[in-house]
């Protein structure tokens, strides 16, 4: 009798195995349940419309940009709002992979593995989420873009909070037009969120990082004199071995080169400094690594002169040949700029009772000493003074450069990065707008325009 | 006499006493019934109304059995029942829910076919060498007729599902496989004089491996997978030899690979398994249905009739314990599957004071069975394990299935020292 209790008792492995299963199997509902219950085919939450059920979203001023109602996603009364804040909402559908209707949609219905979704089935959830855009500039931005392609950002590069975050191609949510498949020039890539997921080549903003790699490695660079010829010979590569220039600016030292835009001096600085220093440039300017803006990671830009030519590398020192860079990264560049070295992560969650978050954040992927940051600064402050005019940014005290990207076949991309030095205004923008002209010209007025809204609602508060 | 008048008479105090306590636990068992079916009830269909008398019918019979058992029969402890009446109620209150009341009728008389089976058993067994006379004609005779209903099926029926397991008697459909586990643990269990022979131990191999051969033609490997765990623990409670044991374990895997290997369309009834969101509206629509509905009832659940998993095929067989989880809630549904693991540490512990091995062995191999097969249901909805297709214990919707648990808790019972009272007598 004795030894058939215990080998009865040798039963308990297996007893203790259903256990060890069970804890594992609630152990995989704590850790994918948000997922699970978040997923289209969920009926309690999707229709073939989209979101039934969902908490409201606002904006930093309590402005409503979607909410819901009778089972129906209903947004912002306002056109322009719509369009300008979808990206960053996100359709109700979820075509908008970014979105806060996707990526924060488990904090909207106020999910969690204790109540389930019962709350929001039952209509007293508190699953609201405010996010730290602001409509109305988001509005202007939106209607400075003037229909073109791109993206306008603006953060406040010493919180990081995102007030505006607009990308182009939109759609009106309310109103989903019915040719978003049928027209694919004018909808191209009209689900993604071009300051999230698009990379565009650089142009002149890219002599920023050029720049930077130039104070740093060479010493006398500041005494050095400089002269451009309308065009800067490398020797080598296809062709007739030239970069050329976009103007023939002559003896010009290097602050002015930056001024102008002098693709001559910038392209023989890149080939003076190597594809190493130029590589490690970049890395040191975050370039290489996503910016995480909550729950969202930016895609990567991309700087390739491993096996270039000197002419290749000559291209690459001023924006062009291969180098592709995501807007809200250059972004990110110049709130370190401003921010003395420092750059400040953004974030778009403002408040919601279901996220907890630590909403300030230092980057660790830009490494920017004190010292170059001011250089920089002043070197991009110099730009506004005393080339494009402070005329152009009324009050604003703006530190930037202009781009424009050659893009083969079609027009050129049209850049404006910078930031303010106003201690009581501390926002850094970036304006890119895909095939849109030249970046003084067209680039230029959409900042000032975004950013003068921005400044005017300050004075109202 | 003076004496023994008066201690009869204490005992019968005691014994009603006794009662009480059980008409306390009843009384929760009918508040809790009733609740449950509230939702049912006012579901706002003359269905619903059909169901409360349903409800009526099970629960005035859990009152009149207990009642009957205790003072008829003199049966002292009914925990054993207890849980099967409240897992079977809560199976029947889902199918009532999702299936209609004409559903909850047909697994209602299937609960009772099952008491009366648990019952029969308990009598049958009471007498342990006349179980060990008869178990070898039963053996002999049921492998056969288990070989038969599989041919039957295979030429008159064809495949549900994909498995030959079902035959229809009229409008009823039998399981046959549900029904030879009952034989299969009845055959394997031995007294103690015989545990150490081995011409009984490989009678006994051959016999098992004849009916997990005959499931696998049916293609019914969620079964015969939990036909394969109860030998094994039969056998090692029989010869507690864990060499030859593992050697059987390892030629079964070996068995295992060479289906894969060798018959294809087998293995591609598992190619889902750990792969449901590739395919999340086709292929692994059952799986990541339970997940998705089963979140997001959360810990408390959402009420019966405001889950979305009554809409997924299956839902109160295989499925239904997602579907606890999201109406009734996740805590409930582990509350469930929990009580499985509890019987069969009560099982384990009935083995110290069981009055036969007999009993020891069977009460053991029963409640594994119970438990594996609920392992494999509830891990093989959830995806962790390949889905096998098999039902959750008691609470399921299907009559075989339910009539084999209430069996199979007969053998569980027996093992406990109280079953028999008059018997054991102290």
């Amino acid at each position: 009798m004795k030894t058939i209790t215990k080998r009865a008792y040798a039963i308990l492995i297996f007893v203790f195995a259903f256990f060890f299963g069970l804890g594992f199997m609630f152990y995989t509902f704590l850790a994918e349940g948000e997922q699970w219950v978040t997923h289209r085919c969920n009926t309690h939450i999707f229709s073939k419309n989209g979101l039934t059920v969902a908490g409201t979203i606002y904006d930093r001023n309590g402005a409503v940009l979607a909410t819901t109602e009778d089972d129906i996603r209903i947004y912002n009364e306002d056109e322009s709002i719509r369009k300008a804040t979808l990206h960053v909402i996100g359709d109700s559908s979820g075509y908008i992979a970014t979105g806060v209707h996707s990526v924060y949609r488990a904090n909207l219905l106020g999910y969690n593995i204790v109540n389930g979704i019962y709350p929001i089935l039952s209509g007293d959830s508190d699953s609201d989420v405010r996010l730290t855009l602001d409509a109305t500039v988001s509005k202007a931005a939106y209607e400075a873009m003037n229909g073109k392609k791109g993206t306008v950002t603006v953060y406040n590069y010493k919180t990081g909070e995102v007030i505006c975050m607009v990308s182009a191609p939109t759609y009106d949510p309310a109103n989903k037009p019915s040719d978003i498949s049928s027209n694919p020039q004018k909808y191209e890539g009209v689900y993604l969120n071009r300051a999230i997921s698009g990379v565009f080549t650089p142009g002149s903003t890219f002599k920023t990082v050029t720049a930077i790699a130039a104070i740093e490695n060479i010493p006398d660079i500041y005494e050095r004199t400089f002269t451009c010829t309308g065009k800067y010979k490398t020797g080598d590569g296809e062709g007739d071995g030239e970069v050329i220039c976009n103007g023939t600016h002559g003896k010009l030292s290097f602050e002015r080169a930056l001024n102008v835009s002098c693709n001559s001096v910038f392209a023989e600085l890149a080939i003076e400094l190597g594809p190493q220093k130029m590589t490690q440039a970049v890395r040191n300017a975050g370039f290489t690594e996503g910016v995480p803006i909550g729950r969202i990671t930016t895609v990567r830009s991309s700087f390739d002169v491993s096996e270039s030519t000197n002419l290749d590398l000559g291209w690459a020192g001023i924006g062009q040949y291969t180098t592709l860079v995501n807007p809200t990264q250059m972004l990110l560049l110049m709130g370190a700029i401003a921010n003395g070295g420092t750059a400040v992560n953004p974030y778009i969650i403002e408040e919601s009772s279901s996220l907890s978050q630590v909403k300030t954040t230092e980057s660790t992927a830009i490494k920017l000493s004190p010292e170059t940051a001011d250089k920089i600064g002043e070197m991009l402050r110099s730009n506004v003074k005393n080339y494009y005019g402070d005329k152009k940014f009324p009050n604003l005290e703006m530190c930037g450069k202009t781009g424009s990207a050659e893009v083969i076949g079609d027009k050129s991309h049209a850049w404006f990065v910078g930031f303010s030095q106003r201690e009581d205004f501390p926002y850094a923008i970036v304006v890119c707008l895909q095939n849109g002209g030249i970046g003084y010209n067209d680039a230029i007025p959409v900042a000032n325009k975004t950013l003068q809204t921005l400044f005017s609602l300050q004075g109202e508060m | 006499m003076r004496q023994k008048e008066k201690k009869s008479l204490s005992d019968k105090i005691r014994y009603r006493h006794r009662y009480v306590g059980k008409t306390f636990i009843l009384l929760i068992l009918t508040v809790f019934q009733w609740t449950s079916f509230l939702p049912v009830v006012f579901s706002g269909e003359t269905d619903g109304f059909f169901s409360a008398l349903l409800l009526c019918v099970y629960v005035s019979f859990e009152w009149m059995y207990v009642t009957v058992m205790h003072f008829a029969m003199k049966k002292t402890n009914f925990e054993l029942e207890f849980i099967a009446f409240f897992l079977s109620g809560i199976g029947l209150c889902l199918i009532a829910s999702a299936d209609g009341s004409k559903a909850m009728l047909k697994q209602m008389i299937t609960v009772f076919v099952g008491v009366f089976l648990y019952d029969f058993i308990l009598w049958f067994i009471k007498d342990v060498n006349r179980v060990m006379k008869i178990r070898k004609y039963i053996g002999v005779i049921a492998l056969p007729l288990f070989a038969a209903a599989f041919l039957y099926i295979k030429v008159a029926v064809g495949p549900i599902n994909g498995a030959y397991n079902w035959i229809y008697i009229g409008s009823l459909s039998v399981q046959p496989s549900e029904f030879m586990k009952i034989v299969f643990i009845f055959v394997g269990a031995a007294t103690l004089d015989k545990l150490l022979t081995s011409k009984n131990i490989y009678l006994y191999i051959l016999f098992s491996m004849g009916c997990i051969g005959v499931l696998f033609l049916m293609k019914d490997f969620g079964t015969a997978l939990i036909y394969f765990f109860a030998f094994i623990v039969i056998a090692f409670m029989r010869s507690g030899d864990i060499r030859s044991i593992a050697f059987i374990c390892a030629g079964a895997l070996i068995g295992a690979v060479l289906i894969f290997i060798f018959l294809p369309h087998v293995a591609a009834r598992f190619e889902t398994y750990r792969h449901i969101w590739d395919d999340p509206l086709g292929k692994g629509w059952q799986q990541t249905s339970v997940l998705m509905y089963t979140v997001s009832g959360g810990l408390r659940g959402l009420g019966i009739g405001n889950g979305r998993l009554r809409t997924v095929y299956a839902k109160t067989s295989d499925l239904v314990f997602g579907m606890i989880c999201e109406e009734m809630g996740i805590i409930l549904g582990f509350v469930i599957v929990i009580s499985f693991a509890v019987i069969l540490i009560y099982a384990i512990k009935c083995v110290k004071n069981a009055p036969s091995s007999f009993y020891s062995i069977s009460a053991c191999a029963a409640a594994s069975m119970i438990l594996f097969q609920t392992c494999l249901n509830i891990f093989g909805i959830t995806d962790l394990l390949p889905l096998t297709g098999v039902t959750l214990p008691f609470i399921s919707m299907g009559g075989s299935s339910v009539i084999c648990c209430w069996a199979l808790f007969a053998f569980i019972k027996a093992a406990d020292i109280r079953a028999y009272p008059q018997t054991y007598k102290t």
